[in-house]
């Protein structure tokens, strides 16, 4: 589904990914894990397209396409859904106008019918629900006033909404208490853990893999992936840290 | 030729201004013709219906109900409102009275100048809505005075559309105790504007609020120049402007709070905040304050800025695409301004408005 190949990228002109190269298949669920700056939040952004990640080399396909000559919006309506690590306030919007305007274009982009008001609170409400989120929080403007578990939970609410074939989650579990982590995790699990989808966690600690048991494991260090494994991978990382790896 | 005898830039309150095209457009000849689709409001409860076409009342198109057309007297010293004349339409309503509905003047030039007076005088404890359209493409100047008895209210909402040429609109408001004026603006169109406000809480206890919202692209000019002067005590002001401006447009806004010896106890506000889409751009914002009372509550705030790239990038990234985005946050920042409108349907028309400014 998603194949990166010696990925090179920069930010303000310092190289920060020096050639990484991943294969998500339908059905995976892929965690990268890292030290602090070893590039994962990059590895997301550029792989959503963010102004100001510029590609220096490699190559990124979703499902044989060209991610990578796509805008943002397109990536989103190919499916893509990238969970921020720091999700964005935007005073003025309510989420559920900005979910609602974001699922349309999406549903457009794709030639699907859009959803009627009533439809779409349908879906926004039972996805609130589910992740415990109060229905009268999502008439509220996009995450202003929302704790910092509340915006991880509005993150995943979102993702719900969407319901992309490809989510990248970028430190979704950090800020989280246990309760909250749980419900995140099990909200991840019920909504990306299918057949014909694929997910790339990125995440600092093994807590959050418990919940959510990764196909792949891969360590990130200095720009390189320097070692992949199956879930066992991350236990050996929890248990004797970055250092030797990251060396 | 006509000789206007207009403010130059050299002055002070005009050095935003440009009324260059405005010896042109009175000289010009109006066309006479009126679109066939008015700006007129549905709402559930009709009132009175007045359209103005260069200044004239179309009688088979108005119903006035408690609106009278004839002389006016306001007295001005303003340079642009001086030349509104002594004819228009004057609103009258004895204590306790109130209007049946919404009160709609739209205002529609066929190309050249026309200029109308009008007077709203509420005695104690009426009230009032009026929303007034302006449409058209010529030059339309305005004069309105505003006397407000005690514990009188009144809702102006104006809606400033037209494809293009220029309306200056010069309010003058007086205001009893507790009475309570709210004007509303959106300038939207193509028009260049020149607004100027002077209200006075001249009673104990008045509440007054001046809000807007001015959108302008290509080489558009819109320049709003507000006074509120507080002088009795536990009066409250707001004054809540949004401006955008795209291309090489410019959006200017100078608004002034005055707070007189005895005024203790005010309470004023200024929120003037301007978002620039294009670094072409100009935004304006020159909020003043004058307190000669001790004890007053005063704030006020300027800003000018861009659009977050972190919530455009956080939009796009949903599936937004880039010019939805755009709109979307800059909606969200005229919110503000248009939310003051207290009538619903008003309110809608003037979101309608601002949503075809974006289309």
């Amino acid at each position: 589904m998603l194949k990166i190949e010696n990925l090179h990228a920069t930010v303000d002109g310092k190289p920060i990914l020096k050639g990484i190269s991943l294969n998500l298949k339908p059905g995976e669920i892929h965690a990268i894990m890292g030290p602090n700056g070893s590039g994962k939040s990059t590895l997301a952004y550029v792989l959503a397209g963010r102004p100001g990640y510029e590609v220096t080399e490699g190559a990124v396909t979703l499902d044989g396409e060209d991610l990578l000559e796509m805008e943002p919006h397109a990536r989103a309506a190919h499916g893509m859904f990238l969970g921020f690590q720091y999700p964005v306030e935007i005073p003025g919007v309510s989420n559920v106008q900005f979910l609602r305007t974001a699922l349309n274009a999406q549903r457009r982009a794709r030639s699907e019918a859009e959803l009627s008001a009533g439809e779409f609170l349908r879906v926004a409400r039972a996805q609130a629900d589910a992740l415990g989120l109060d229905m009268e929080m999502m008439k509220r403007a996009v995450n202003v006033g929302f704790s910092g578990g509340e915006k991880k939970r509005n993150e995943m609410v979102q993702m719900g909404i969407i319901d992309p074939r490809l989510a990248i989650l970028d430190e979704t579990d950090s800020g989280l208490d246990i309760d909250a982590l749980r419900v995140v995790g099990n909200g991840i699990n019920r909504i990306m853990r299918k057949p014909d989808k694929a997910v790339l966690l990125i995440t600092h600690y093994q807590r959050l893999l418990d919940i959510v048991e990764p196909d792949f494991v891969h360590v990130l260090a200095g720009g390189r992936i320097v070692r992949s494994g199956g879930a066992e991978l991350a236990h050996e990382l929890e248990r004797e840290g970055y250092g030797e790896m990251a060396a | 030729m006509t000789l206007l005898a207009l403010p130059s830039n050299r002055e002070e309150a005009w050095r935003w201004s440009d009324l260059s095209a405005l010896p042109a457009l009175a000289d010009r000849v109006p066309t006479g013709e009126v679109p066939g689709a008015l700006p007129w409001i549905a709402c559930a409860q009709e009132g009175a219906r007045l359209l103005f076409v260069d200044g004239r009342l179309d009688e088979s198109r108005s119903r006035t109900g408690p609106v009278e057309i004839g002389q006016v007297a306001v007295e001005t010293g303003h340079p642009l409102g001086r030349l509104a004349g002594k004819t228009g339409w004057s609103l009258k309503l004895g204590r306790d009275h109130a209007p049946p509905g919404l009160v709609q003047i739209v205002h529609v030039s066929t190309g050249a100048a026309d200029h109308l007076t009008a007077e709203i005088l509420l005695d104690d404890d009426a009230q009032a809505s009026i929303v007034e359209t302006y449409v058209g493409e010529g030059w339309t100047n305005r004069l309105t005075g505003i006397a407000l008895g005690r514990s009188a209210r009144l809702m102006l909402s104006r809606r400033i559309l037209g494809e293009s040429g220029f309306a200056s609109l010069t309010d003058q408001a007086a205001l009893g105790e507790g009475a309570s004026l709210v004007v509303a603006m959106l300038a939207v169109g193509g028009r260049d504007t020149r607004l100027d406000g002077e209200i006075d809480l001249a009673g104990e206890g008045a509440y007054a609020e001046a809000a807007g919202a001015l959108l302008a692209r290509g080489r558009q000019r819109h320049d709003a120049n507000l006074v509120v002067r507080h002088l009795l005590p536990l009066g409250m002001s707001r004054q809540i402007w949004r401006s955008v401006a795209d291309d090489q447009a410019a959006c200017s806004v100078a608004a002034r709070v005055e707070v007189a010896r005895d005024a203790q106890k005010t309470d004023g506000e200024q929120s003037l905040k301007g978002l620039l889409l294009a670094r072409s751009a100009t935004i304006n914002a020159k909020p003043e304050l004058e307190i000669f009372a001790d004890d007053v509550k005063c704030a006020h705030g300027a800003t000018v800025g861009e659009l977050d790239r972190a919530a455009l990038f956080y939009l796009e990234s949903r599936g937004v695409s880039p010019d939805e985005a755009r709109a979307l946050l800059t909606r969200a920042f005229v919110a503000d301004a248009l939310e003051r409108v207290g009538e619903e349907k008003v309110r809608e028309a003037f979101y309608a408005d601002a949503e075809r400014w974006f289309a």
